[in-house]
């Protein structure tokens, strides 16, 4: 067979270097350089510095990545809990007020989250629940809902009443038919969801600014500065963290995934 | 004795799901079904057959009625715990477990345990003729195979009714044939009762020990393959078994006159006077050899012997009387004494005639 390369797949590569690759390009320069000023093409010195001060230095990183994480994953788990029965009622049921109730969930997608979380501020600083990660948990559910309701939603709308009610002549309970017949069909929506769920979580800055008032400190939070301020540097380093970060979490899940799908076919791969 | 007794079980669907469309109502249905008996309800699309047997398996709430197995009342029982089994148009086996697990499902929910679910899972796939595919999954397999799979999971646990909606209609007809020969082997092997629903007569006919017939959210009638033939109790069901021949006329003061005056015979004085179809059944009608009188009673028919055609090595020929068209069902020998375009006489015995109301 002649090794045929497309002209269409030459130009969707340049197309995807250009446009993913030279960013993280750019941003490894510089969080490696010197005082990179224009109109130097490339930095003329570099120097460890950043990244001496972004993973050893006192600026409280692996803190950060920790407090994210654990925002971000719990966060989605109360996603899980909240959107599976909301998607069942949203796709499956005709009930009075539907349409308010979509219009509630699906809300924060359109309205801006600076809008909602002024409010949200006040109610939480009479509960007491700001400066704490409780409190941004709960302030972060509000732009994350929408997306895993909407995929779980998908999910629940190929699934044929029939399965259920097949596997309820065969004996089985409202809990088991869940979590033998339901579960498995809604799981990849759910990864789907929970993707979405952890990367936008993981991307809050304001509302974990607001909400948290600096004491909750995530590693938007510990970036931000540093981009709007003085040293592009360290805010390199830290853009690296920070996507780094979000890939090797997603890859987590997608290899937890994976992994559940084949341990499912192994058992069975004797065929 | 595990009779399953259905007492005036009714149901009302106020609004269908299409707007516009009349609320169809289950007429109250009081029938039993016996131990080990092989039931079909046959009726056209939209006669209430299923929502019938939806509300057998529990799966719809009936408004009234009730519904009894031997000694217990099922009818607040959910379907879960009823024992019942069913067997769906689609086979519906869950994707992400293989075929062996996706039978031991039923004895999984009783909590048996793996080893024992799993031998007798084994068993029923051998019994279904699918030894060897018990670590495949249900995508590997063709329709027919995991229709035969859904039958094995729903007889594994041994259920006390296995209810089947359609089960074969989503087949070739050639593995139809083939399944409806499998069920029908296992049904008498293991002796379970079965409630079947299907708009195929011949599946029915085939199949039943009894079959009820539905029209209009109505069991109509009930009775054997043979009973149904012969003595359809209206028009509607003869017309729904495919009966042909089909004579409108009246009784007065005990005689029968077809409409266009060509059928006329005493039908004692036992039946009302009224309108009344005739049913004279393709093979009652009889050749009459030239020269021999007519059996005493017996009905004259002279007619024109139309088209022939040579089926299941029997003939079926077209006989013009007066201005009606008879099918009649002749051997070959007969056939070939008649030529096209000739008037012939034949009889009916008076037991073939048989009068329905409309």
């Amino acid at each position: 067979m002649g090794r045929f390369i497309s002209p269409v797949k030459i130009f969707l590569t340049l197309i995807f270097l250009l446009v993913i690759g030279l960013p993280f390009l750019a941003l490894l320069l510089s969080s490696v350089s010197l005082n990179w000023q224009w109109p130097e093409v490339l930095p003329e010195a570099f120097s460890w510095r950043a990244w001496d001060y972004v993973l050893f230095g006192s600026s409280g990183t692996w803190q950060a990545i920790g407090t994210s994480l654990v925002i971000a994953l719990v966060v989605t788990a109360v996603n899980i809990v909240l959107a599976v029965p909301a998607a069942n009622a949203l796709a499956r049921y005709q009930f009075r007020g539907k349409w308010l109730m979509e219009a509630i969930i699906f809300a924060p997608i359109i309205i801006p989250p600076f809008v909602a979380v002024m409010g949200i501020h006040l109610t939480f600083l009479r509960l007491g629940l700001t400066e704490t990660i409780f409190g941004v948990v709960l302030a972060h559910l509000s732009p994350t809902l929408p997306y895993m309701v909407r995929a779980v939603v998908i999910s629940y709308n190929t699934l044929a009443v029939d399965w259920e009610n097949q596997a309820r002549m065969l004996g089985a309970g409202a809990i088991q038919r869940f979590l033998h017949v339901v579960l498995p069909h809604l799981l990849p929506g759910i990864a789907a969801g929970a993707s979405l769920s952890i990367l936008i979580s993981l991307s809050q800055y304001l509302i974990t600014f607001i909400i948290g008032s600096g004491q909750v400190i995530t590693l938007p939070i510990l970036l931000f500065p540093f981009i709007s301020g003085g040293d592009p540097a360290v805010a390199a380093a830290y853009s690296l963290m920070f996507a780094g970060l979000a890939i090797v979490t997603l890859l987590g899940m997608d290899i937890a995934l994976k992994n559940y799908y084949q341990t499912k076919k192994t058992v069975t791969g004797k065929i | 004795m595990n009779d399953l007794r259905i007492l005036h079980l009714e149901k009302k669907y106020s609004k269908t799901a299409a707007a516009g469309q009349e609320p169809f109502v289950l007429q109250p249905v009081d029938l039993t079904i016996r131990e080990a008996e092989f039931f079909t309800l046959l009726g056209p699309s939209g006669c209430g057959k299923t929502t019938l047997l939806k509300l057998v398996a529990g799966l719809l709430q009936a408004d009234s009625g009730q519904l009894w197995l031997g000694d217990s009342e099922l009818t607040a029982v959910p379907p879960e715990d009823r024992r019942f089994s069913m067997v769906f148009q689609q086979p519906l086996l869950f994707p992400h477990m293989t075929i062996e697990d996706n039978v031991a499902f039923g004895l999984k929910m009783q909590k048996v345990k793996r080893k024992k679910r799993l031998s007798l899972a084994q068993e029923m796939l051998e019994f279904v003729g699918l030894a060897g595919f018990e670590s495949r999954f249900p995508d590997g397999l063709s329709g027919g195979q995991q229709q035969r799979v859904a039958l094995a999971r729903a007889l594994v646990a041994d259920p006390r009714l296995l209810l089947m909606d359609e089960p074969f209609s989503a087949l070739d007809p050639g593995l139809r044939e083939e399944m409806r020969e499998l069920l029908s082997r296992i049904q008498k092997q293991l002796g379970v009762t079965v409630l079947f629903v299907t708009h195929d007569r011949e599946e029915a006919f085939e199949l039943s020990d009894r079959i009820g017939i539905m029209g209009n959210g109505r069991l109509l009638q009930v009775g054997t393959a043979m009973e149904l033939y012969e003595l359809p109790a209206s028009t509607q069901i003869a017309r729904f078994l495919g009966m042909k021949n089909i004579i409108p006329g009246t009784v007065h003061g005990g005689r029968f006159i077809s409409n266009e005056g060509v059928f006329e015979f005493s039908a004692g004085n036992s039946v009302k006077a009224g309108e009344w179809c005739l049913i004279l059944r393709p093979e009652a009608l009889q050749l009459l050899a030239p020269g021999t009188p007519a059996p005493a009673g017996a009905l004259l028919v002279r007619g024109e012997v139309g088209r022939m055609k040579f089926h299941h090595g029997l003939y079926q020929c077209k006989l013009h009387v007066g201005g009606a068209q008879l099918d009649c069902t002749l051997s070959r020998q007969q056939a070939e004494s008649l030529a096209a375009g000739q008037v012939y006489d034949f009889f009916v015995l008076p037991d073939d005639l048989h009068l329905v109301g409309i």
